[in-house]
């Protein structure tokens, strides 16, 4: 299949990044902003593909050279043809202090995605936002729940467990907005 | 104390300096201490690479503090802490007990 790398979408280059780590048995998340972006459509676009694994990023880069990308910095891994820029952030998988124990699994023609669920990306917008105020965050979160079919419930539980209630009252009343 | 733990010297000198200010920066931990500024740029990128610690740039200074995300930062700052205890006095008032508070700009020393 041919590939128009500047004009590839973030889902698309998502998927044949997982597609491609799958195929050398390497387990990948997206996280981030990236999952802002496929959940709402592109209402938010972002440019950053954060993934998370546990493998060693030697492996990692061996996968993605197949891709065309080469190892930029330490995490960064960049082709000179694509506008998107991956970076594989530092292990475990978590939002704040507890573990991500549920994945979502979304199919394109370049292959099978592994990413945050809707809930869980909220939580992950809403962490930046709770701990350094990160208003932008806020509204991606907001941009998320209001496109996605997203536990509230959960997202209060975590929110105090977290010991940030205020700031999610917040969150609530700029969805209601 | 931690650096059989830690596998570096320099990397206890960052923690006990993010707890006890909350903040730094490397060339103020470098003078703190009288070592060189590289040691502990490297060290910095490094914890800030495994997701450790987080940086901002303020002007031309690079702040780095605790990562609250990092999801074993409680236990981690409860060790930590644990073992400043044990920093002795002489050395917790020579590295550990700078002036803090402001100081208003053009202000004689």
């Amino acid at each position: 299949m041919k590939i128009d790398w500047g004009k590839i979408s973030i889902k698309d280059l998502a998927s044949l990044v997982c597609g491609k780590l799958n195929e050398k048995e390497i387990d990948a998340v997206l996280v981030g902003g990236a999952c802002v972006s496929i959940y709402t459509n592109n209402t938010y676009v972002s440019y950053d593909l954060d993934f998370v694994s546990h493998t060693s990023l030697k492996h990692i880069a061996g996968a993605l050279s197949g891709l065309g990308f080469r190892r930029e910095s330490t995490r960064h891994f960049v082709r000179k043809d694509c506008p998107f820029f991956i970076e594989f952030v530092a292990p475990p998988l978590s939002i704040g202090t507890e573990p991500v124990k549920q994945r979502k699994k979304l199919k394109s023609r370049f292959g099978e995605l592994v990413l945050l669920t809707p809930t869980d990306s909220v939580k992950d917008r809403l962490a930046a936002f709770y701990h350094w105020n990160d208003t932008e965050a806020l509204e991606q979160a907001v941009l998320v729940a209001k496109a996605q079919k997203v536990s509230l419930e959960e997202v209060r539980r975590w929110s105090e467990h977290e010991g940030h209630m205020k700031k999610y009252e917040i969150f609530i009343a700029t969805l209601k907005k | 104390m931690l650096e059989g733990l830690l596998g570096n010297i320099v990397i206890e000198k960052i923690f006990f300096t993010l707890l006890v200010y909350g903040e730094g920066y490397p060339l103020g931990m470098a003078k703190n201490f009288g070592e060189p500024v590289n040691r502990f740029q490297q060290q910095l990128k490094r914890l800030e690479d495994s997701g450790i610690i987080a940086s901002r740039l303020i002007g031309n200074v690079r702040l780095y503090t605790f990562n609250p995300r990092y999801p074993f930062l409680k236990e981690l700052k409860a060790l930590i802490s644990k073992a400043y205890e044990f920093v002795p006095e002489n050395e917790k008032n020579k590295y550990y007990k700078r002036r803090t508070r402001p100081r208003r700009a053009g202000k004689p020393l």
